[in-house]
């Protein structure tokens, strides 16, 4: 592992699963700078904890906003009243948005939103791999290096495979977090450009691939047996799904 | 039906988050957490059984709510003032609550409040000059050097946080002060889960620095 000032923020954060937890520590215990940094961290945290001040709502904020809530609701009641010739015709227009709610919910527009915070959250992923020196874990070409290095610290395997003679080499790999768990990295170059192929176990039903742009960066996002995939990278959508084909062969 | 199952599993994967971390702050009528569970929200119920329900799910987060309006308008009586006109906000759509974690979201509508709240209020005032006599701490030490010098950490640490970036601030005081997950910020903030890892980092990054340059001028 190399030193990382987020994961050992995320560590003090309690927001790693335990495989990730154990390298965190097993490194920290070997590396004395990144142990520095975390008991700086922890102690920065404690001593907010005990010195910040933390807000208790005084006793009339409670009171006043218990009396609020009590006016509200007997204006409610008393709107209700005044509205029962209304209350059927309500009632039918609830029932009809219920039905509409429901049936947009089953429509793929509801995962899409899904989705698209998840195309989001994996292009920050891709531009923060470029901008921080945290793009590689393993750097290799050789899928036989890559693969294995992910062993243990997983509670799966990913499928590691080398494009370099369809022009898209394999240049190693790295562990990530992202929608809330560990997941792959794996990076792969297209001339001068960096992909970064990311993939999860996902129990989720298989959904149709979809394509996201956004400020110049493409996202192919795709399913390949149990396992979710989203490729990101600034080549054209062409190259990208040319890519997707090879991944998927 | 898909939404609520998504809301329930959330709430159980919070439910032991909260049981490992615990929440030594929380109000303590009844356990908010077990109560967001079971809800199951009937808009058809008469209003007294609703304000019942509000209650017991969404009273109880009246001390985070009220911490989070401190630090965000830094100032007592504007805080006062949010959280009143958020729960009246947050009782009003009830409706939209869908089970799921009661907390997170009535600070999404605190937050929200603050920020329409300081738009009203910028109309009204056309500069707002920070009070620093206003902004030190409250808390009265005993008379001994120790609580003395307890009592400057404690306001070096209080001036350093206030002086930050809200989207800073606001990050800092929900997980080290509120002790929430990223996820449960993201979700008040509308924010991806990685933004709040890289704002916190970065806001603790500069109150790191805030508080070494103050210590270094009290010990001149």
């Amino acid at each position: 592992m190399n030193c990382s000032r987020n994961l050992i923020e995320a560590y003090l954060d309690e927001e790693l699963d335990p495989g990730l937890r154990g390298t965190v520590e097993e490194h920290l215990s070997n590396c004395r700078l990144c142990s520095e940094a975390h008991s700086r961290f922890r102690e920065q945290q404690s001593s907010i904890r005990s010195s910040a001040p933390y807000y208790t709502a005084p006793a009339q904020l409670q009171q006043s906003v218990h009396k609020a809530l009590q006016r509200a609701a007997a204006n409610e009641t008393a709107a209700t009243v005044r509205s029962a010739p209304w209350r059927w015709l309500a009632i039918a227009a609830s029932v009809l948005l219920a039905i509409s709610v429901s049936w947009n919910l089953r429509q793929p527009k509801f995962r899409t939103a899904e989705n698209e915070l998840v195309a989001q959250n994996v292009l920050s992923d891709h531009i923060r791999s470029l901008i921080g020196t945290h793009l590689l874990d393993v750097p290799s070409s050789d899928q036989h290096t890559v693969k294995p290095w992910f062993n243990g610290k997983l509670d799966f395997s990913p499928d590691v495979k080398d494009f370099a003679s369809q022009g898209f080499p394999l240049i190693g790999g790295r562990l990530d977090y992202l929608t809330d768990r560990t997941v792959v990295a794996l990076v792969y170059r297209r001339r001068q450009h960096v992909i970064n192929l990311f993939t999860w176990p996902s129990d989720a039903s298989p959904v149709t691939e979809s394509h996201f742009s956004r400020n110049g960066y493409n996202v192919v996002h795709w399913t390949y047996g149990a396992m979710t995939c989203w490729a990101v990278s600034d080549i054209t959508i062409t190259e990208l799904d040319q890519f997707q084909g090879l991944y998927e062969k | 039906m898909i939404e609520f199952r998504t809301s329930t599993q959330t709430w159980k994967e919070r439910g032991e988050r909260s049981a490992t971390n615990g929440n030594r702050r929380s109000y303590s009528r009844g356990d908010a957490a077990a109560s967001d569970a079971c809800i199951v929200y009937n808009s058809e119920i008469n209003p007294e059984s609703r304000l019942r329900l509000f209650e017991e799910i969404i009273l109880p987060h009246l001390n985070a709510a009220y911490n989070l309006a401190r630090w965000l308008t830094r100032n007592e009586h504007d805080a006062q003032d949010v959280v009143q006109e958020a729960y009246l906000r947050a009782f009003r759509f009830f409706d939209s609550y869908k089970g799921g974690d009661g907390k997170s979201w009535l600070l999404e509508i605190v937050r929200n409040t603050c920020f329409t709240w300081r738009r009203r209020e910028k109309r009204n005032l056309a500069t707002v000059v920070f009070d620093e006599a206003a902004h030190t701490s409250c808390v009265s030490p005993p008379n001994q050097e120790e609580a003395l010098v307890d009592a400057a950490n404690r306001t070096i640490l209080q001036n350093c946080i206030e002086r930050l970036p809200e989207a800073f601030r606001e990050v800092l005081v929900m997980r080290d002060l509120e002790e929430m997950s990223y996820r449960q910020i993201a979700e008040v903030a509308g924010l991806p889960a990685g933004t709040v890892m890289s704002r916190l980092s970065r806001a603790r990054k500069r109150l790191e620095k805030c508080v070494g340059g103050r210590n270094m001028e009290s010990d001149k």
